[in-house]
């Protein structure tokens, strides 16, 4: 009987090597520095696609760990090694301060002025709230044109059907998701499958399966349904900018690919890569994009979505009290 | 020529003599000894009673309830890469009885737990939730090596589920534990006979041999496994290769007046692996409880005795 116990024993402490802990780093500049770079170098999704050499910028932040003195500037030290990544999805938390990448909008033309769309022509100041949207019938109640700028802002059924209801005498309907910085994906979805007549696929994402740069699943198909009894058959025009990042992104891929939706405006911001947590041992919280997203011809939406019809705002019809993004999408839904 | 038999119409003297002496003695002694013979009756009653008694078993069924204060520490990389530790509420029951009444060699268990806890991580940025379920039913054989010392031997199936958040993660906030495991039990139990009481020591023992689990990978969001039904990689066979635990408590039963008090500590510790990501769960708990023995009824098949009360009734 001891022997069969000494054999179990032997087998299991044999077993219990096969789940070796990962190694840790110490909570030191050094060691969170290490951590750091482990984190993007390994879980990180676009260092290939944006041809970043990460071992090299690991050379040349590392001496920069030596002379850092104070928590202050080893944040900023620490961010500027995660703004070589020119990601809006990339962050680092502390507790004093969150690093970000804001160029993706910042070196680009506004191409929105909420105190036009606020104006009396459009919007004014009696339009209606439903569900994260403001909306109002514009061009002598001929064109319905909702604003929705978050889409942390959830929304029902009921709410875009009424809204559609308001509309019902209307030619056509604008979306403005200029300014929208993004929130969930499945509102991106299901604000989508309303103007779907059935289920299309309107993209791909994939996930890091291994620590190397290209170790990544197959592609997974990201479907539009048609949404059951909420539908949009007449056009619609989708308004973007710059700052239409993230979710809203996607949001613009799906609409894409819908049979009426036109898609006006400048280029959106991006945002591709969905993003993940992970934690230095410090305490400070990494956000980093972790699965890319493509659109339906398998095409990288992190540098953002080409508009159908590429308009910027013009500086004299802004001085006049226009804004030429929506006058645009009227004339192309009164064609 | 047949002859009739003579009938005797009168007896003789002395046959009339005897036959009323008898007679006479039987009455009186019943008269002197009715109080006798009715404690015979009641006595040859109460023996059939208790023969009875010993013939018709009845299933007891052990009930152990405990509440307990805990000490965790749990390591998700899905959600972090560091230990998170802190202090939770745990409640514990556990029933145990016999399958059959005719034998006491096998024995059937079903056990219920709740957990919850608040945790930090080591620099005290960022808190985990975590709450957690686990169910299991199983069997035991039990090995009576001396008058007072038993070992019971067996498995137990169990279903496992836990939910831990981290809000300050944005986009990955939650990550499940869901499982499901064939366990190897062991519980020695000890009796220890006191001046006015008898104490009972019990160490139970439980490691998950053989099962199945959720661990998402490493780069998926839920929205792939969820919103998408990407579940590939996010369901594993787990043995010993990956998954290795042991659940020990050590506890001592009380009697006080009129409950039996149950007094102990809990150790849980796991270990598992799948996605190249390595969790932990360590837990510490003090636990206090009762334990009773008790017997139900219900149904058709099991109706109460008349001379038990119910509220029903």
């Amino acid at each position: 009987m001891k022997r069969y116990i000494y054999i179990f024993l032997s087998f299991v402490v044999l077993l219990s090597s096969c789940i070796n802990e990962p190694p840790t780093q110490p909570d030191t500049y050094k060691g969170n520095f290490e951590s750091l770079w482990k984190i993007i170098d390994e879980e990180y999704c676009y260092l290939d696609y944006k041809n970043i050499n990460w071992d090299s910028i690991h050379t040349a932040y590392k001496t920069q760990v030596d002379t850092v003195t104070d928590q202050y500037r080893f944040f900023d030290m620490m961010a500027g090694m995660l703004g070589e990544l020119k990601d809006g999805h990339v962050n680092l938390y502390s507790n004093f301060d969150k690093s970000r990448y804001w160029k993706w909008f910042t070196d680009y033309p506004a191409n929105f002025n909420s105190s036009l769309v606020f104006s009396e022509r459009y919007l004014g100041d009696d339009y209606r709230i439903a569900g994260g949207f403001r909306y109002k019938k514009i061009a002598n109640d001929s064109i319905g044109y909702m604003y929705y700028g978050d889409f942390s802002n959830q929304f029902s059924d009921t709410n875009i059907s009424l809204i559609m209801k308001s509309f019902s005498g209307c030619k056509g309907l604008i979306i403005d998701v200029r300014d929208n910085g993004g929130g969930y994906l499945d509102l991106s979805e299901q604000l989508a499958s309303y103007f779907f007549t059935e289920e299309k696929i309107t993209g791909y994402m994939s996930y890091k399966t291994g620590v190397g740069h290209s170790d990544f699943s197959k592609p997974i198909e990201v479907k539009t349904p048609a949404h059951k009894t909420v539908k949009w058959q007449r056009p619609v025009v989708v308004l973007t900018n710059r700052m239409s990042y993230s979710a809203t992104n996607s949001f613009v891929c799906r609409m894409k690919q819908a049979p009426k939706a036109t898609i006006v405006g400048d280029k959106t911001g991006g945002g591709g890569g969905l993003p993940l947590s992970s934690e230095l041992p410090n305490g400070w919280l990494v956000r980093f994009s972790a699965e890319p997203m493509f659109d339906a011809d398998m095409n990288q939406t992190e540098w953002g979505i080409d508009p159908d019809v590429k308009v910027d705002m013009n500086a004299t019809d802004e001085k006049n009290g226009y804004d030429t993004i929506i006058e645009k999408a009227i004339t192309i839904l009164k064609e | 020529m047949f002859k009739k038999k003579p009938i005797i119409t009168n007896r003789s003297q002395s046959e009339s003599f005897c036959y009323f002496c008898v007679c006479k003695f039987m009455i009186e002694f019943i008269r002197m000894k009715k109080n006798i013979i009715l404690i015979l009756v009641l006595l040859t009653a109460v023996f059939v009673s208790a023969q009875n008694n010993t013939e018709e078993k009845y299933l007891l069924t052990t009930k152990v309830t405990t509440f307990g204060l805990s000490v965790p520490s749990i390591t998700d990389p899905y959600l972090s890469p560091l230990v998170y530790s802190g202090v939770g509420l745990c409640y514990n029951t556990d029933n145990r009885r016999y399958f059959k009444p005719d034998n006491t060699n096998y024995s059937m268990q079903s056990k219920f737990s709740l957990s919850t806890g608040m945790l930090l991580n080591p620099a005290l940025s960022s808190e985990m939730l975590y709450f957690g379920a686990n169910y299991g039913w199983g069997a035991n054989y039990h090995f009576r090596l001396k008058n007072k010392l038993r070992i019971l031997a067996g498995g137990l199936w169990d279903v496992d589920f836990g939910f831990k958040n981290v809000p300050r993660n944005v986009n990955n906030p939650v990550n499940l534990d869901m499982a499901t495991n064939l366990n190897l039990t062991g519980l020695l139990m000890y009796d220890l006979n006191m001046r006015r009481n008898t104490l009972h020591f019990q160490v139970a023992m439980q490691t998950p041999i053989l099962g199945y689990m959720f661990v998402p990978p490493g780069g998926a969001s839920y929205y792939d496994m969820f919103e998408l039904g990407n579940t590939a990689n996010a369901f594993h066979f787990s043995s010993l290769h990956n998954k290795l635990g042991l659940n020990q408590t050590y506890s001592v039963d009380v009697p006080f007046k009129q409950s039996i008090w149950r007094f102990g500590l809990h150790f849980q510790s796991l270990k598992y692996k799948a996605n190249d990501l390595v969790f932990m769960h360590n837990e510490t708990s003090l636990i206090v409880g009762t334990t009773f023995d008790a017997i139900s009824f219900g149904g058709k098949k099991r109706k109460a005795p008349l001379n038990f009360i119910s509220t029903n009734d």
